[in-house]
């Protein structure tokens, strides 16, 4: 069921139209100025090239008749002796005699440091070139009136009033949040990730799920090439595997929450959960998950019957985080997802994929450890997309502790 | 009457900026072309008295190919030298006929520098003129009324 909570904001608020092709503007300039450079490095290489070849036809022939330049605007006629005789500035104001030959390798040396240069400014201009069309699309669609819709996902079939409430309760502040990421917001994964839900939610039409079809803070910038690239890889993937990983990742995640729960007393159990729910929800609290982690890692995996039991005893004010390992572990079929978009807004991405029929992480045991990974390879292209941006620090640090979890729970199964 | 001045003023400025200032910047970059081709004579002629006084009929000498690769040069007779008289045309010229040449190049350069150094200080009396306008501007209205001074 669709909830009443999702925002509708208008691209051109976000990113004035004006203001995109200002950084067009300014970007195409650089452009230019790079072009500039490189079009005098290509004249050194050409010039050194014509020396090279001169220089290996000098020896040909005892001597050359040539005008002898004296100073600057008067000549001599006169011709080159000693053919095979050269003098070569090696820096400095050190010169070295050197045979035809080793001049030329000398020369052949110079040309090689031009092509690396000309190289990294081929590697410059591409990055630009990208900063620039990517400034351009946002122009170009903030122009069209294009929207923005943002709702936080909602599970119906579990526990939905319980959920509602600790929803509405925590949805604020990552709402918040993510206007602040919006800003960053990199259109083309926007689309990316939009067909990646219109996927699999055909494939889900019959679960008749509802979705929250975010659109995700992303590097501000330049869109790297790598990052596209994985995350096309990623919509290629048939579309239940890719859930189903995530769903791994997730419930992995889950799982050594509940276990580590597990091995303490139950005051200091619940005291525990809503640390980790804060860390997470909390984008500053960092060094809290990192504690965390380190008690996941140190505990052991227990049976699903226990954690079951655990989580009922887990009283209402608990954090949705806790519902959610309540969700997981009671209902192997439970969708795990809808917790992530309304706690945090990283997490949102990666788990976005609506679920289909998620395996508890009990019977996936025998098959997942291949998966996780890749559940987890996906989780980090949203990783390294949000590091991407420098400005997105707190997403940053938060998703960092939840990915390793995933990743060694899984492995370690 | 205000918004009169500051428009005259704003468009003085502008003229400041957009005419006379590179107006100055690319006079003195000309003159200092010239001052390079004063250079060169200089050194020629320089170059060939020193020939003269010594007598020199025959020279070795290194010649640049680019990139600071230098090959020995013979010249068999120093007698005839090709001076560069502009246009890309070189005349054969014995010494004598070449300081001869190099004089007269020598005093046209000078008479451009002249040129160039007039025209320059043509121009930065314009600019001071104009700048002295707009204080003129700025300050007399400024006077008048002596309780309004806020700015």
């Amino acid at each position: 069921m669709v909830s009443p909570r999702g925002e509708v904001t208008p691209f051109a608020s976000l990113f004035p139209v004006d203001e995109a092709h200002k950084a067009v503007k300014r970007v195409e300039e650089k452009i230019a100025e790079k072009q500039k450079e490189m079009d005098h490095l290509k004249e050194f290489i050409a010039d050194n090239n014509s020396i090279i070849n001169l220089v290996s036809k000098l020896p040909e022939e005892l001597h050359h008749d040539i005008m002898v330049p004296f100073g600057k605007a008067a000549f001599f006629p006169g011709r080159l002796i000693h053919t095979n005789e050269f003098v070569v500035l090696l820096g400095e104001g050190y010169y070295a005699e050197r045979t035809s030959k080793q001049t030329a390798d000398i020369l052949k040396r110079r040309g090689k440091a031009l092509d690396s240069q000309v190289e990294s400014l081929k590697a410059n201009i591409k990055d630009l070139k990208a900063e620039a069309s990517f400034f351009d699309t946002t122009a170009s669609e903030a122009a069209e009136g294009l929207v923005e819709i943002r709702e936080d996902y909602v599970d119906e079939d579990l526990g939905e009033e319980h959920f509602e409430s600790a929803f509405q309760g925590k949805g604020e502040s990552p709402g918040l949040n993510e206007k602040k990421h919006m800003v960053e917001e990199d259109d083309e994964y926007t689309r990316l990730m939009a067909r990646l839900d219109e996927l699999e939610r055909e494939e889900l039409a019959a679960e008749n799920d509802d979705e929250s079809i975010e659109d995700d803070p992303v590097a501000n910038g330049a869109l790297e090439d790598g990052n596209e690239q994985k995350e096309q890889s990623n919509t290629i993937e048939s579309d239940t595997v890719n859930s189903e990983h995530f769903q791994n990742a997730i419930s992995g995640d889950l799982l050594l929450y509940q276990t580590h729960s597990m091995q303490r007393k139950p005051q200091e159990q619940e005291k525990i959960e809503d640390v980790t729910a804060e860390a997470l929800c909390n984008k500053y609290q960092s060094d809290l998950s990192l504690k965390d982690e380190q008690n996941r890692t140190g505990s052991t995996i227990q049976p699903l019957p226990k954690a079951e039991n655990l989580s009922s005893k887990s009283s209402t004010h608990e954090t949705k985080r806790h519902l959610h390992n309540e969700k997981a572990s009671v209902l192997p079929e439970g969708k795990i997802e809808a917790m992530s978009s309304a706690t945090q807004p990283v997490h949102m991405q990666s788990a976005r994929p609506p679920s289909n029929s998620s395996k508890t992480e009990a019977s996936q045991s025998g098959f997942d450890s291949s998966k996780a990974f890749t559940g987890s390879i996906v989780e980090r292209s949203t990783d390294v997309l949000t590091a991407k941006s420098a400005t997105l620090p707190p997403s940053d640090s938060q998703s960092k502790p939840s990915r390793p979890v995933s990743r060694f729970k899984m492995q370690r199964r | 009457m205000e918004k009169r001045q500051q428009e005259k003023i704003q468009k003085f400025e502008e003229f400041v900026d957009s005419r006379l200032k590179p107006d100055l910047v690319r006079a003195i970059g000309e003159r200092d072309k010239v001052f390079e081709q004063q250079k060169i004579f200089v050194d020629l002629r320089r170059n060939i008295e020193n020939l003269e006084k010594n007598s020199v009929t025959s020279l070795r000498t290194l010649v640049n190919l680019g990139s600071e690769v230098y090959v020995q040069a013979d010249v068999p007779d120093t007698q005839r030298i090709f001076v560069d008289v502009g246009l890309g045309f070189h005349v054969e010229f014995t010494w004598s006929e070449a300081l001869n040449f190099i004089s007269l190049r020598e005093e046209k350069i000078a008479r451009q520098i002249e040129e160039y150094t007039l025209q320059i200080a043509s121009i930065k009396t314009q600019i001071k003129l104009v700048y002295e306008g707009i204080r003129e501007l700025m300050e007399l209205p400024a006077e008048k009324p002596p309780p309004q001074r806020i700015f």
